[in-house]
């Protein structure tokens, strides 16, 4: 009798050991080139975003460090809204180091050669500044001149937006300035603030002739102080840092200034590193979703490698060696890319930082990404590439063999790295738990709303369907549903990317309705201020003169705050359990006084201000808001110092204040009959209705009341539109990045569906369909494609730009049809482009020759 | 008395088609001794595919035991009957079953290079050669006729000198004389080899090369005798 002496010796090897999966995974790999190419594209455009924003950071992180002393000028700056007090200027005085002065404040500045004028800010300055980096000027001695007197500087921008000469002359207040030259670069300056508030520059000396410091003048002093060693400007600082402090002024030294620029730029660093995360995330999905695909049509050959006896493991670890290693080309490639487009960047950025950015690559930027992209990219493989392992080898005799779903403990591995490292991302890259979580949190309520928004426009596709259409255009519709088709994948990723833009240009539209008044009949588009109380008639007389509406001529008082709840400002600033601001504590108010409300408040709460509480106080109402910044409520006791007289008031109402609405408006406003004799100054508004009448009105305002300054609303919706010029189109190339990857995604989907497409035209043909009529039913299927997934996005876009507009920016929804209508159409385009380009091949084959070819 | 090397007992397999369970055998036993041939035949939906499945392992019976060489298949692992089947095992599939994406000898090699044996190619060589494809090796499928590609898949079932070998249809995708051809060629590597068959066939020429044959219908083994007895009856 034979007995059979067999043993089970299967040892499983690791896949580094086993060498058959290494040579299976290249020889597969062979045949599934293009494809798996695809994948990697996918991967690419992501990484190619970060690693971009990423290297172009850690340049400008450099170079913020390296010019540090040349982004403040000096070793410290104390900067202040009013002089500087006894205390600091003795301080000042018996400090033996270099010292520079600069005052600013907003004035008004007429062209003389134009007769123009322009709110501007007006700089003057003391002494050696910079002590570093230096102040470059055309010609390049203007600065020298400028400082010797008698001339002034202008910002470049300035002198080209209103076409200012060398030569030329201003008249700024009381005087008149020939014009030395323009500012190119000057320490701390530059960057987007030129572009708010343009500059002109006199010397110190010249500030008095212009006669512009008055009371209620908003004039800020800087002083710039020079030491001879890092340690002096410590040891310094040390004196000088609690003094500021204790008077509500700004420090500044060195290294502070570099932790904040290092800051605000790691913010916007980190924000548009979210949004390429964004665009890497898509691209994943889309690798998951192609992966899924070719796993799927990768179980035949799973099925006969199980039969002939691979472990499951060895099946998926093929696979998975091919995902892994493109991976990391994918990564490579994109990072590659990514510096490439980093030299781009500052053409996008420059604008918008005060430093000049070095275009150095950061391999550490190269490293995060390749590893980024290689753990990102194996991580959404696994999930549809562990079905490998659960492929039934029955498959190779009944090919419909239905395997049993098995939830491996494998499978729940690759769930959670496919939850938690997005999160670990996002946290690490925000720097906090929060707002990364929130962040991901957000990504998949978008992404899931985008999937629900997809599949009911699918269904409703479905339900509808126009079956009297002509054969064309219902076939590419029925396309859709085709199997492995991805529509819904297609219409997420590419719908996010349109999603992005619509809902930035939404919130855009919406912010900047709130500053567009040239639609609203009666509403002020411009304000007079620093209206002296011996000026008050004279201007209104002008205004009538001009015909100029005076819609309300509102006297404003300067005063702080003294007391809060009982207590002095000085113990609440010392209390550390205290939460109010510094800033709201020691600000200077500008508040007026009246007995109504004005039509742009609203009265939430309490009373109206009211002369007598009868405690030996007045009552005033405080804007919603700072209520809370004071952490006070109706009631409570406030005492203000009104120029060196303190008043005792008590809060009697809470104002909501809608603040673009006819300004100005005021944070506190006290009753009347308190403040009356106080010294103030007054403010007007008045609406003015074309270019031409506002220039005669300024040209006569300027000349005959030189210090009182115009603001024209008009100027601020162009430059807040100059600003969303330039913001936007930064935003927009980031979301850029999601739209391409949605088409690379396309792109791999219309290489995925090539053979039943193929089959599909072939009988197609062979039915009697000529080229022109398939290349229709192409174009128009991608066309579908597109306007299903714009149509997603745009349907998202206007839901959360409502709901952010009304509850997180707390402004009035507004969009532009036009502008969403041309993101519909460029995203259709796009579809339609690359859908057709990629399906070429499948149009142009002749049917016998995929006949032959036993399609 | 030789132990059988293939045992079947009470095998019942029942598939769950949406909620209905649907049962394809039902008891079926029998045993295969070393160095037998044997052909299950019977019509369409009969079982008998299953039942070469069962018996090769790729799948578990509902009830019932399945003994392969003294191993009691039902209760092991799949990655252990994968074990079984790349050590003792060949197959031979009616559509041929050959990796798309690997050439004819790449295909022959490959269940000895899972076994993680070194310097197969000129074995696989040699097998190529034996079934007339030497002019072929770096051929893709693809690139090869239905015959030749079912001539690949033999070499490959051989490479490995399996102790038995499963053929499903083997010639159902083939003309007349590819038929002809592959069958002889079947029939020789198996004796050379000194190797257990068990095929299953429509082709009632084919199943009389074999010296037993298998009946099934409805699920149910209802007939087992001599391959003459039955082309006689």
């Amino acid at each position: 009798m034979i007995e059979y002496t067999i043993r089970l010796k299967r040892i499983s090897k690791t896949i580094l050991a086993d060498g058959w999966v290494w040579r299976m995974a290249w020889r597969d790999a062979r045949h599934n080139g293009l494809r798996l190419a695809l994948f990697m594209a996918s991967l690419v455009v992501g990484i190619m975003a970060l690693v971009a924003l990423d290297s172009l950071n850690n340049s400008l992180q450099n170079d913020i460090d390296r010019n540090a002393k040349e982004l403040l000028g000096a070793d410290i700056l104390v900067n202040a809204n009013r002089p500087f007090e006894a205390e600091l200027k003795s301080l000042f005085d018996s400090i033996p180091h270099p010292q520079a002065d600069e005052a600013d404040m907003a004035s008004m500045v007429l062209f003389l050669h134009s007769g123009s004028s322009r709110l501007i800010r007006l700089v003057a300055l003391r002494g050696a500044f910079p002590f570093y980096g230096k102040i470059e000027t055309q010609p390049a001695d203007a600065y020298e001149k400028m400082k010797d007197g008698g001339c002034a500087l202008l910002d470049e921008t300035l002198a080209s937006q209103y076409e200012v000469s060398s030569g030329d002359t201003i008249k700024i207040g009381n005087s008149k300035f020939p014009v030395a030259g323009v500012v190119t670069k000057i320490p701390g300056g530059g960057g987007i603030l030129s572009t708010l508030t343009p500059s002109v520059y006199i010397a110190w000396a010249e500030l008095d002739s212009t006669r512009l410091v008055q009371y209620g003048s908003r004039v800020n002093y800087r002083k710039y102080i020079k030491t001879a060693s890092d340690e002096q400007a410590v040891e310094l600082a040390g004196k000088l840092k609690p003094l500021a402090r204790k008077y509500g002024h700004g420090f500044d030294d060195v290294e502070e200034r570099k932790r904040e620029l290092g800051e605000a730029f790691q913010s916007v660093y980190r924000f548009f590193s979210l949004l390429a995360f964004i665009a890497l995330i898509l691209g994943c999905i889309g690798i998951a979703s192609s992966v899924h695909l070719y796993a799927r049509e990768k179980r035949a050959e799973v099925a006969v490698l199980r039969c002939i006896g691979s472990s499951g493991w060895q099946a998926f670890n093929i696979f998975f060696i091919q995902i892994f290693f493109l991976g990391i080309l994918g990564s490579f490639i994109g990072s590659l890319l990514g510096i490439g487009i980093q030299q781009l960047l500052p053409f996008l950025f420059g604008n918008l930082v005060p430093v000049e950015i070095t275009l150095s690559v950061s391999w550490l930027s190269v490293m995060k990404g390749m590893l980024l992209g290689t753990v990102m990219g194996t991580l959404f493989s696994m999930l549809p590439l562990l079905s490998i392992r659960f492929v039934p080898p029955l498959t190779v005799l009944r090919a419909d063999f239905e395997e049993v779903k098995v939830f491996s403990k494998a499978k729940v591995a690759a769930i959670a790295g496919v939850v938690l490292f997005p999160v670990a991302f996002a946290v690490w890259q925000t720097g906090e738990a929060v707002t990364g979580l929130l962040f991901v949190a957000g990504l998949v309520v978008a992404l899931g709303m985008l999937a629900l928004v997809a599949l009911l426009l699918l269904r409703s596709v479905r339900k509808f369907f126009p079956t009297r259409a002509s054969f064309i255009w219902r076939h590419a519709l029925a396309n859709l549903f085709r199997p492995n088709n991805q529509s819904r994948v297609l219409m997420v990723t590419i719908g996010l990317g349109a999603f992005l833009v619509a809902t930035l240009n939404i919130i855009e539209k919406s912010l900047l309705s709130q500053v567009e008044f040239s639609g609203r009949e009666n509403q002020s588009n411009t304000i007079l201020f620093d209206i002296q109380p011996w000026q008050k008639e004279g201007v209104i007389a002008l205004m009538k003169e001009n015909n100029l509406a005076v819609n309300q001529v509102v006297p404003i008082v300067t005063c702080r705050l003294a007391e809060v709840k009982g207590e002095p400002i000085d113990v609440l600033q010392r209390d550390t359990t205290d939460r109010v601001p510094n800033w709201a504590l020691t600000r200077e108010y500008r508040v007026t006084y009246r007995d109504s409300l004005h039509h742009s408040e609203e009265l939430i709460q309490g009373e109206l201000q009211r002369k007598s509480s009868g405690k030996d106080s007045v009552w005033v109402t405080i804007s919603e808001g700072m209520h809370e910044n004071l952490e006070v409520t109706v009631g409570d006791s406030l005492v203000f110092d009104v120029q060196g007289v303190p008043v005792k008031a008590r809060i009697s109402g809470i104002r909501k204040v809608d603040w673009p609405k006819d300004p100005p408006n005021f944070i506190f406003v006290f009753p009347a009959g308190v403040l009356e004799e106080a010294p103030q100054v007054y403010v007007t508004s008045t609406r003015i209705a074309d270019q031409q009448q506002a220039n005669q009105f300024q040209q006569r305002l300027v000349n005959e009341y030189p210090n009182i300054s115009l603001i024209d609303l008009r100027l601020i919706l162009s430059t807040v539109n100059e600003l969303f010029d330039k913001l936007g189109a930064v935003i927009r190339f980031m979301a850029l990045f999601s739209i391409i990857t949605g088409l690379v995604v396309l792109a791999g989907s219309v290489i995925n569906s090539k053979f039943i497409r193929i089959k599909e035209n072939v009988l197609l043909r062979t039915l009697g369909a000529r080229t022109r009529q398939i290349n229709r039913i192409t174009l128009i299927e991608y066309g579908y494609v597109g306007l299903f997934s714009a149509l997603t996005g745009m349907i998202l876009s206007l839901g959360g730009g409502y709901l952010l507009t009304t509850f997180f920016f707390k402004i009035t929804f507004a969009f532009s049809w036009p502008e969403l209508v041309t993101t519909i159409a460029g995203v259709v385009f796009l579809t339609i482009l690359i859908g057709w380009w990629n399906s070429r091949e499948v149009i142009a084959t002749p049917p016998l020759q995929i006949l032959r070819k036993e399609v | 008395m030789t132990q059988p090397i293939l045992q079947a007992d009470n095998l019942t397999k029942t598939y769950i088609s949406g909620a209905t369970p649907l049962t394809v055998l039902h008891n079926v036993s029998f045993a295969v001794r070393q160095g037998d041939t044997v052909a299950i035949i019977g019509p369409s939906g009969s079982g008998k595919t299953t039942l070469l499945g069962l018996c090769a392992g790729l799948d578990v019976p509902t009830s019932g035991t399945i003994t392969l060489m003294g191993l009691k298949l039902n209760s092991m692992t799949e990655d252990d009957r994968a074990y079984i089947r790349n050590q003792y095992l060949g197959f031979v599939f009616q559509n041929f079953q050959l990796l798309q994406t690997l050439t004819a000898l790449e295909n022959v090699m490959v269940p000895l290079e899972l076994r993680g044996e070194k310097n197969v190619a000129s074995r696989a060589i040699e097998l190529l050669k034996r079934v007339g494809l030497a002019d072929r090796l770096h051929h893709y499928p693809s690139q090869l006729s239905g015959g030749e590609q079912q001539r690949v898949a033999m070499a490959r079932a051989f490479i490995t000198n399996p102790k038995m070998l499963f053929a499903d249809e083997p010639t159902g995708n083939l003309d007349d004389e590819n038929a002809r051809h592959l069958t002889e060629l079947l029939f020789k590597l198996n004796q050379e080899e000194g190797t257990t068959l068990v095929l299953v066939t429509h082709n009632l020429e084919l199943a009389q090369k074999t010296n037993r044959i298998l009946r099934m219908r409805g699920g149910e083994l209802i007939e087992d005798s001599s391959a003459v007895s039955i082309v006689q009856s």
